[in-house]
Order: structure tokens, then sequence, then C-alpha cells
């Protein structure tokens, strides 16, 4: 269980997440919506460690993430909306990189580069520098690596920009895999038709805080009219 | 002329970073730092004191003998010199290597635009490290030569345009050395290489033009007639080495006529300089620079999988990334495991070349065998600090640090991974060190083991204390290699902090020299260096772990 309790982040004297509270459970897909500068990836890099809340807390499995980082760490993996990964590095060498920081065994990742690189097509290019990939390779090689740890909770920020069709397909196909050997997929999107299928749950976040969260049908039946959820998003988000 | 206002406003934005900073000053904690950046710096006042007082001794030498603008063109030169010689890197990495290049060179501007506003930018970047070697000894013969209003103008205009011509020539040598080198995929290998012969060749060439004029001046009686005869004697000796040297050393000696003839000459040449530098831009800058952005994936057969997987302790892990990432960026070779190699050679090319102010050096390695091992152990623990990595380990990771950050990874682990890639190119240096020695004097191999062993173990708490200032506020924010590794503040604090350092060990070392034997004073250093290592690495541990969860 991934549990986000009153957490609150300020830049200065703006909250850019404003006491917000989640549970979001083992084997469920949850997605996280939201407008430009809501606070998704705010929330995101709290979770992850990248960013210190400035109060509440956030538990994975029962561990503070704040203060049991590495045992927390160790269960999670993250995708950032845009990648920075060592230029200078091969394809290759990052991963075991990646490995070697999980302790991974020499079976298990031969076992996981060796599918995941196929699966994202980028094997071809695992023995060229990584200053050398586009956008979208760059997108598939941080993949790659943040499946190689087995994670309790896959988190990813906007994860399908970038992607082609076909990797876009196997990525969902991917978090459905995850979700059903009870792992937590969290994600941010701003691709309604992507959340709409995929999610078991969703919560729109605007302005720092949650504006509501729940399963597809709870959020239609909370409209006003059976809309989709992109008429429920411009409702929920739109200025008063 | 608006585009190039234009293009040197936001180069100097993007290389000094005023709008981060004042940013960043804006958190309080910030501005605490900032403060004890300006203690650490204030610590290299003591150092930078005792070199300008030497100075004074220096001036008094040459005014008795007649000579004291000689002492003028020694800071002119030396500057001049100086700034040539960084002009060679920061030009490198500023016109060739820098990121805006992405952006710039598909917009309708003219290479000249390009190159001429990096030049302005470059130009204070050079008055940086130039103002603190020549204003010393401006100011000193100002004043021991009583000069009046005339000299301090004409001073203020020979320090703002002396980087000129030196980074002139930087830039020719470099747009001609990268249009020649742009050859293929392999060229980055290729410059690194002819790098490392160029900058040997112009210390060579250097030494060869000192020693011709050094011979240039008669000896004997006749030396001294020349010396009494003319006041501008030696000026005019060293002036066939580099003439802009003595033609601002005459401008400034003499502030009549003659003075401003030479004023008006140096000037001049400085700026047809820029004129030729800019024609030459307009021509080949170009050829060197397109293929140079972009990074050609070759068509490789995917390898067997399992002979490139290997599995590695996490440390080791990090130090082998971080010597990856060291050896494939160009700006971080040349400076660290460049500056490993190039500085045993300087060293040791002027006893090669038989010159003979050496002779008192190699007949004392001979005498004195112990002071050769006490001194090449202060050298290696000095190349941990010119080498850089420790004050750049984590200013190097950029926007890459978040990869660190969500990962696993002890603290532990962290420094240790980080001190041992600084140790393997310490190595590198202690090798090509000793050979250099035992090219001079074959040395005993007790000697290379006490030399190795205790040069590295001095090289771990140096580059500890080059991480700890640079965990403290590491520079994250650039987009190009050279500003985390030659533009990194944090470089120079660690320099400061580590020569008291070194100053400290010395005057222990000199005090206790005569009077226990040597064998205790390997032993006293050893535990110093362990003792530190031991307390440095708990600083950085509880440091790095802080940091990793502050840092925003």
């Amino acid at each position: 269980m991934l549990k986000l309790n009153n957490l609150t982040k300020s830049y200065g004297r703006i909250k850019a997440v404003n006491n917000i509270n989640l549970e979001v459970r083992p084997g469920e897909i949850f997605g996280f919506l939201g407008p430009n500068g809501a606070g998704k990836t705010t929330t995101i890099k709290m979770i992850v460690g990248l960013l210190k809340p400035d109060e509440g807390m956030i538990t994975l499995a029962g561990i503070d993430i704040w203060q049991e980082p590495l045992k927390a760490k160790s269960m999670i993996s993250y995708v950032p909306d845009n990648p920075a990964v060592y230029d200078k590095l091969k394809g290759i060498e990052f991963l075991n990189f990646i490995a070697d920081m999980y302790g991974i065994s020499k079976e298990e990742r031969l076992r996981k580069i060796d599918y995941f690189s196929k699966l994202f097509n980028i094997e071809h290019a695992l023995e060229n520098l990584i200053s050398s990939y586009s956008h979208g390779m760059k997108q598939k090689l941080v993949l790659t690596s943040a499946l190689i740890n087995d994670p309790k909770l896959f988190i990813l920020d906007e994860p399908m920009v970038g992607l082609d069709p076909k990797s876009s397909f196997n990525l969902k196909e991917i978090m459905r895999q995850m979700c059903d050997e009870g792992k937590i997929v969290f994600f941010s999107t701003h691709v309604m038709e992507v959340a709409e299928r995929l999610c078991d749950r969703i919560a729109i976040i605007n302005k720092g805080q949650i504006v509501t969260v729940g399963t597809m049908e709870e959020l239609r039946s909370s409209a006003k009219d059976e809309e989709t959820l992109e008429k429920i998003f411009l409702e929920l988000t739109e200025d008063e | 002329m608006n585009k190039l206002l234009a293009l040197v406003k936001v180069d100097f934005k993007n290389t000094y970073g005023f709008n981060s900073l004042i940013q960043s000053l804006k958190n309080r904690r910030n501005i605490w730092i900032a403060l004890v950046i300006v203690l650490a710096i204030l610590s290299l006042i003591p150092s930078y004191f005792m070199l300008v007082m030497g100075l004074v001794n220096l001036a008094d030498a040459f005014f008795q003998i007649g000579q004291g603008s000689y002492f003028l063109q020694m800071g002119i030169f030396g500057s001049q010199a100086l700034v040539f010689a960084l002009g060679i890197f920061y030009v490198l990495s500023k016109y060739y290597f820098a990121s805006d290049l992405n952006q710039l060179v598909p917009l309708p501007i003219k290479p000249s635009y390009i190159i001429g506003s990096k030049f302005i930018t470059l130009m204070f970047s050079e008055y940086l490290t130039s103002f603190p070697v020549l204003l010393p000894f401006i100011i000193i013969y100002g004043l021991k030569a009583s000069k009046g209003v005339a000299y301090w103008v004409y001073s203020l205009i020979v320090i703002l345009t002396m980087p000129i011509i030196p980074l002139v020539l930087a830039s020719l040598l470099v747009m001609v050395f990268m249009k020649y080198t742009n050859l293929g995929d392999k060229k980055d290998l290729i410059r690194i290489i002819s790098s490392i012969f160029f900058i040997v060749f112009i210390i060579w060439l250097q030494l060869t033009i000192q020693q011709l004029a050094m011979k240039s001046i008669e000896l004997g009686d006749a030396l001294f007639l020349n010396l009494a005869k003319d006041s501008l004697y030696l000026v005019k000796r060293l002036g066939i080495v580099f003439p802009p040297s003595m033609w601002a050393t005459l401008a400034l000696a003499n502030t009549n006529v003659s003075g401003l003839l030479y004023l008006v000459l140096f000037l001049g040449i400085s700026f047809v300089s820029i004129g030729l530098m800019i024609y030459l831009a307009e021509r080949i800058f170009f050829d060197g620079l397109i293929g140079n952005i972009e990074v050609v994936a070759k068509e490789r057969k995917a390898r067997d999988l399992t002979r490139s997987v290997a599995v590695m302790k996490p440390y080791l892990a990090i130090a082998k990334k971080e010597l990856l990432m060291l050896v494939k960026t160009p700006v971080y070779l040349l400076n660290s495991i460049g500056g490993v190699i190039i500085v045993p050679i300087i060293l040791v090319m002027p006893i090669l070349m038989g010159d003979e102010s050496m002779d008192t050096i190699t007949s004392l390695i001979s005498d004195y065998p112990h002071f050769v091992n006490l001194i090449t152990i202060g050298i290696i623990v000095v190349l941990a600090m010119v080498n850089s990595i420790g004050p750049t380990t984590f200013s190097r990771e950029g926007k890459n640090l978040w990869i660190q950050r969500v990962l696993p990874i002890r603290a532990r682990d962290q420094v240790l991974g980080r001190v041992l890639s600084s140790l393997a190119v310490q190595l590198l240096g202690i090798l090509v060190l000793i050979s250099a020695i035992y090219i001079i004097n074959r040395i005993k191999a007790a000697d290379i083991l006490i030399i190795t062993s205790l040069g590295l173990v001095g090289s771990i708490p140096m580059t500890q204390l080059g991480m700890v200032v640079d965990i403290a506020r590491p520079m994250l924010d650039w987009d190009n290699p050279q500003r985390a590794m030659k533009q990194n503040f944090n470089v120079l604090v660690a320099l400061g902090l580590g020569a008291l350092f070194m100053m400290g060990l010395f005057f222990l070392v000199k005090n206790l020299i005569y009077k226990i034997d040597l064998i205790y004073i390997y032993l006293i250093l050893f535990t110093i260096f362990i003792t530190l290592a031991i307390i440095l690495q708990g600083i950085l541990e509880k440091m790095v772990e802080r940091q990793f969860m502050e840092l925003e």
C-alpha cells in the first residue's frame, strides 16, 4: 500500500501541493491527472525521494519513505517525464550500473535486459553511446532500467510522451501485468483516453489539491451526466 | 551589431548564471552556504599574501640592478602565458563543445558573430584569472618607481586589453586544429591525443625560446656593461620570446612619447589580431564544428549479452561509471587525467632539456634522496587537488543526479566509489611522475613503494576535502561540461582549503626533518592522512545523506 498523508510542499509562498491524502492499493493502476502546474510532478518527486515534503508522510508497505529511504528506494522504480541520462555511457553500461545499484544477480539481469530491450526494440543499440539515441530511445532505455528491478511501486511521469505506438502498447501491457502480480503502478498523464482505459482508479489534482479520486464509474456517477473523463476533467479543473 | 549584443547578453547570462544566483540567494539556507564559500575564499588570502610579499622582494632585487621594468614584464608575460594556456581549454569547449551551439548554428547568424560573442564572454572569464596575477606586479612596480597618473591610466588600458592577443592566439590555434582533426568517429580520441602532444610541444617550444633568449644575454663583463647602459636590457631580451609583452612593458615603463607609441602599437596589434580571428572564423569555424555536435550511431552487431553483462559491488560500479564519464568527456579528460599526466611532464622537461638552472635540482636529487621522496609525495597530494575530481564529483552529475538520488545507494558506497575513481587517476599520475624521476635519477624500489603508498593515501583526504566542498553546494545546473569542471567555484574553494592543508604539512615536516628519523616522518604523515580520511569519510557520509534528501 502506498499512503500519502497530509502531504504539503511550498515554493516560497506558492503551495505546489497542499495537504493531499491518497491511498493506492497493491494490484492497482493509479492514474494521476491534472492540468500543467497542478502539482503532479511535485507529488511524484516527493514519493521517489527527489523533493522533501514540508509536511506530511509517505509510506510504502508500511515503510516511511523519508525515514528509511534505502529500504523504500529498493522497492521503487521511477521513470521521469524527460529523463536525463549519462550521455557518455553505452546503453548496456547504463543498465549494468543500475542493476549493480539494486544488487541484481547476473542471471536475473541478463534475463530482464534481454526481454525488455527486445520488447522496446533497443537491443541493437545497447552497445552504442546514449548520446546517439533519439528522445524515444532514451525513454525506452530508462523504462528498461526501471524494470530490471522488479519494483513493488512503478512510478511514471507522463510515460507515453515520446513513445512510438508499439512501445506505448507494450508499456501498457507491462503495467497491466505488474498490477496482476500485486504491484502498484502510479502514473501521471495528460492523455485522457489512456487513463480512462487503463486505470483502476484515478485522482485529479488541481492547484495542489486533490479534487476527486475514484474509479471511472465513481467519477461518472458523481458527475452531472454520464460523461467522458475529458469532460469531467475539464469541469473539475476549470477556473472559478 | 544588435545581433552581436544580443548574443553577448544571452551568453553572459548563460555562462555566469546571474539570474539563478540571485534566485538561489533568496533562499536563506543558500545565503548561509554562500557565507561559508566566502570564508573559504578568504582562506586563500594568507597564501596569496605570502606570494605577494615574495614579489616585493623580487622587485627590490631587480630595481637594485637597475632593471625594475623587467619585473613588470615578468608579470605581464606571466599573465599572458596563463591566459593563453587556459584560453586553449576555454576556447575548445566554448567554441566547439558548448550545447548552445545546437541552437545557434541553425539561426541566421554569421560564424563571426558566434565567435565574437563567445570571445567577449571569454575575455571576462580570463580577467578572473589574470587580475590576481597581473595586479600585484602593476601595483608594486608603480609604487616602487613612484609613477604618476599617466602610468595608472596606461596600466588600466593594458590590464583590460592584455588578454586579447593570447586569447586570439589560442582561438586561432584551436580553430585550425579543429578544422584539420574533424575526422570521422574517432575524432575525439585523435583530438585528445594530439592535444596532449600539442601541449608538450608548446612547453618544449617555450623552453627552447627561453634558452635562446638566455643565451642572447652576453655573460661576463659585457652583461654588467649592458645592464648599466640600458635599463631596459632584460626587457628587450625577454621580448624576443613574446614581443607583445615587451610593448606593454615599454608603454608602462616610460609614459612619455615613446611609451605612448608602444601603447598604440600594443593596442593596434591587439585589434588587428581580433580582425584576423573574425576573418578566419568566417572561413573555417563551421568546418571544424559541423559533425561535432551530433554523435553518429554505429551499426554494431548486438553483442552477446552474457559478455557485456557483469556484476559489480555498488562502490566499484560507481567508480567505474565515474572513470568512464571522465575518459569519455573530452573536457574532463583533459582537465583531470590530462592534468596529472601533463604536470609531471612540465616539471621534468626543463631538466631533461638540459636547462642549466636545473642542475642544482639534479644534484639535489642524487645528494638527498629522502628530500625527493617527501617532495614527490607532496606533488602527488597536490595532484589530487589539481585533478579536480573531488570538488566536481557531484557537480559533474548535473541533470543526471536524479539517477543517483532515486537509487538505493548507501552514502558509504557513494563516497567510496568516487574516492576510488580519483585514486585510479592518481595512480596514473604517480606512474608518470615516478617514470620521469627515474629517467633523471634512478630511484630505488623501496622509495617507489614509499612514494606510491604515501602518495595514494595522502590523495584520499585531499579528494574528500574537495568532495565536502562540492556536496555542500553542487553546481548542477549546467549545459556545458566545461562549467562543471573549469568554471566551478567549488574547485577554487577546494584549492584554497587544500593549499592551507599543504602549508600545514610543509611546516610540520620542515620542523621535524632534522629532529627525527625519516621513517618516523613517514609514519606521522601516514597517520595524519589516514585519520583525516576516516574523519572526512564520516562527515561526507552524513552530508551526502542529508544533501541527497534536501536538494531541490
